[in-house]
């Protein structure tokens, strides 16, 4: 009986030990070639504000030879 | 919806760099980094060409598509921008682009890249515009206050056009057509004659 102790001990061990072994099945999946970054708001202001697309247009239109 | 590309006229561009000078004094660009520089062919020789080039913002860029961390993205007005904070400094996007836009201010030990810097068509980067932020990572954000990117906008000359490509594709058209529509008043030829 008192041989099987330490054994025992040592399962114990071995099995906590083996526990940091685990490894989660929850794994987060990307779709390659996809932007995985922050969201860029100018994209939004551009398309929504027609007044900085005016502004835009005209110092673009500026660059013509006068 | 526009494209927004670059077009750098060779027939007018003198080589001032001045459209280096305001990109580095716009975007506060680190020392050792580029992110336009001005190439001149045959420099020296009659007849040499100068043009400035930077981040062609590519229709299909080479740099997105070998991004391993996928940090590239394009606004729904062609502008190539990139998420510094996902990016890992590997070094694919340089040696992919054929025009040698990226660019890696830190070098750190062991030659580790730091993060890639490169042209935003002043343009900025993700996150909030206009912060402190933004301006420390990617630069100013011209765009975003309805103002042409700092190279195109301070070119003397005219020779750094940007905007949507059809309308840039026009300018230059005109002003082919009026070369090729009268006598060379002025020029290499007139200064130097032939050869």
């Amino acid at each position: 009986m008192r041989s099987r102790i330490p054994h025992i001990l040592l399962l114990a061990v071995g099995v906590l030990l083996l526990t940091a072994c685990y490894e989660s099945s929850d794994v987060t999946r990307h779709e390659p070639g996809v932007y995985k970054g922050e969201a860029d708001p100018l994209a939004k202001k551009l398309e929504n504000d027609g007044e900085l697309r005016e502004q835009l247009n005209q110092r673009f239109d500026g660059q013509r030879d006068r | 919806m526009a494209r927004m590309k670059f077009l750098c006229d060779a027939d007018r561009c003198i080589e001032c760099n001045g459209c280096v000078t305001a990109c580095k004094n716009a975007n506060e660009v680190p020392w050792g980094v580029n992110r336009r520089r001005v190439v001149t062919l045959n420099d020296g020789l009659p007849g040499e060409k100068s043009i400035s080039v930077a981040c062609m913002h590519c229709t299909d860029a080479p740099c997105a598509a070998v991004c391993p961390v996928d940090c590239f993205y394009t606004t729904d007005d062609g502008i190539v921008l990139h998420d510094k904070d996902l990016c890992i400094g590997c070094g694919y996007c340089f040696y992919a682009c054929p025009f040698g836009a990226p660019q890696f201010p830190k070098t750190e030990a062991f030659g580790v890249r730091g993060k890639m810097d490169k042209c935003t068509f002043c343009a900025g980067g993700p996150g909030e515009d206009g912060t402190e932020e933004e301006f420390e990572k990617y630069g100013a954000n011209r765009i975003a206050d309805g103002k042409l990117p700092a190279c195109a906008e301070m070119c003397a000359t005219k020779a750094l056009l940007a905007g949507d490509g059809d309308m840039v594709a026009d300018i230059y058209r005109e002003r082919v057509m009026r070369r090729g529509g009268r006598p060379q008043t002025w020029g290499w030829s007139k200064a130097y004659g032939e050869g």
